[in-house]
């Protein structure tokens, strides 16, 4: 069981892979982040959804010549977010294997 | 699905998927082809510079096409992301190497060419000059393969920094004349087959993914 401290929003396999694979980039537009997660679309959906009312990435939609087009990115909330959970997660886990 | 592992691989190796569609060696096999042609071409429309007119106009067309068609690909299938402050740096540096490529071609063609002017015995340029090229090749195609994070670029470099001395060391040191079309030939065959294979492999391994608009249970 995950330590209470860690932000389970963040702690969620796909919203966490979600997280790292934006928090390398400025920001990436879904089929990017579909495909580097391998996410469906209802999935990555509802995910982004969570992160966009946790404030943790912003999501706009536009077009890309014809074609709609929805770009993702981490604000710094989600950015520094992602960096405690890192961080709390080796606190946590600092006694194993010595 | 990608956990916290390694964030700087898990960009590398993002980034480097979009290198894995084979297009890129694709191109550059065929400007070297399209070199071997520069100078069929000479032959055919009547002189150098309608030679050199036809190659030009045939590598815009080469650079159009597959740069449409590069970008139809990867769209559907990879998508495409805004690069983060260190990758910036990365492509700022391969531009930088790629501009120093083309201010050493045009020195040393300038130069060749003032070595080859009337009443002026053959130099040692025809040693030097393919080396420069070759040289040229390795170290720019060697800096994009560092920056890029795309190893493959290098073999590339070397395979494309081959034409030159095949078409005139083989001349100078034991009087065999390559046709362009063989010596530039020969190393665009061999770029182009791996890029259609690598392309091959791209295809089959990523699919496209449904477009957004498409999708029956919407995002939001």
């Amino acid at each position: 069981m995950a330590s209470p401290a860690v932000d389970r929003l963040v702690h969620e396999p796909a919203r966490l892979a979600i997280m790292t694979n934006l928090f390398v980039v400025d920001s990436a537009n879904a089929t990017y982040l579909q495909q580097q997660t391998g996410l469906t679309w209802g999935n990555l959906g509802s995910h982004l959804t969570r992160l966009e009312e946790a404030g943790y990435a912003t999501v706009s939609k536009g077009f890309r010549g014809r074609q709609p087009e929805t770009t993702i990115s981490l604000t710094a909330k989600g950015r520094a977010a992602l960096v405690e959970y890192r961080q709390r997660l080796l606190a946590a886990l600092s006694g194993i294997g010595d | 699905m990608t956990g916290l592992t390694d964030l700087n691989r898990l960009e590398r190796d993002a980034f480097r998927k979009f290198y894995e569609d084979g297009l890129f060696d694709v191109f550059m096999g065929l400007m070297l082809a399209t070199m071997a042609l520069g100078a069929v071409l000479s032959d055919w429309l009547g002189g150098e510079a309608a030679g050199m007119a036809g190659m030009l106009g045939l590598a815009f067309i080469l650079v159009v096409g597959l740069l449409s068609l590069r970008r139809r690909l990867l769209l559907s299938r990879l998508g495409t992301f805004q690069p983060g402050p260190e990758r910036r740096r990365k492509i700022s540096a391969t531009r930088l190497a790629l501009i120093g490529s083309v201010v050493v071609g045009f020195v040393v063609a300038a130069a060749a060419a003032a070595a080859y002017g009337p009443g002026i015995p053959v130099s040692s340029f025809e040693i030097l000059m393919p080396l420069v090229w070759f040289l040229n090749a390795v170290v720019v195609m060697g800096a994009m393969a560092y920056f890029l994070d795309v190893p493959r670029f290098l073999l590339l470099g070397l395979v494309f920094g081959l034409a030159m001395p095949l078409l005139v060391w083989p001349d100078v040191m034991w009087g065999i004349r390559l046709s362009p079309l063989v010596a530039f030939g020969a190393p665009a065959a061999v770029i182009v087959g791996v890029g259609l294979i690598k392309l091959r492999r791209f295809l089959r391994e990523y699919p496209p993914l449904a477009r957004e608009g498409g999708q029956a249970d919407g995002r939001r």
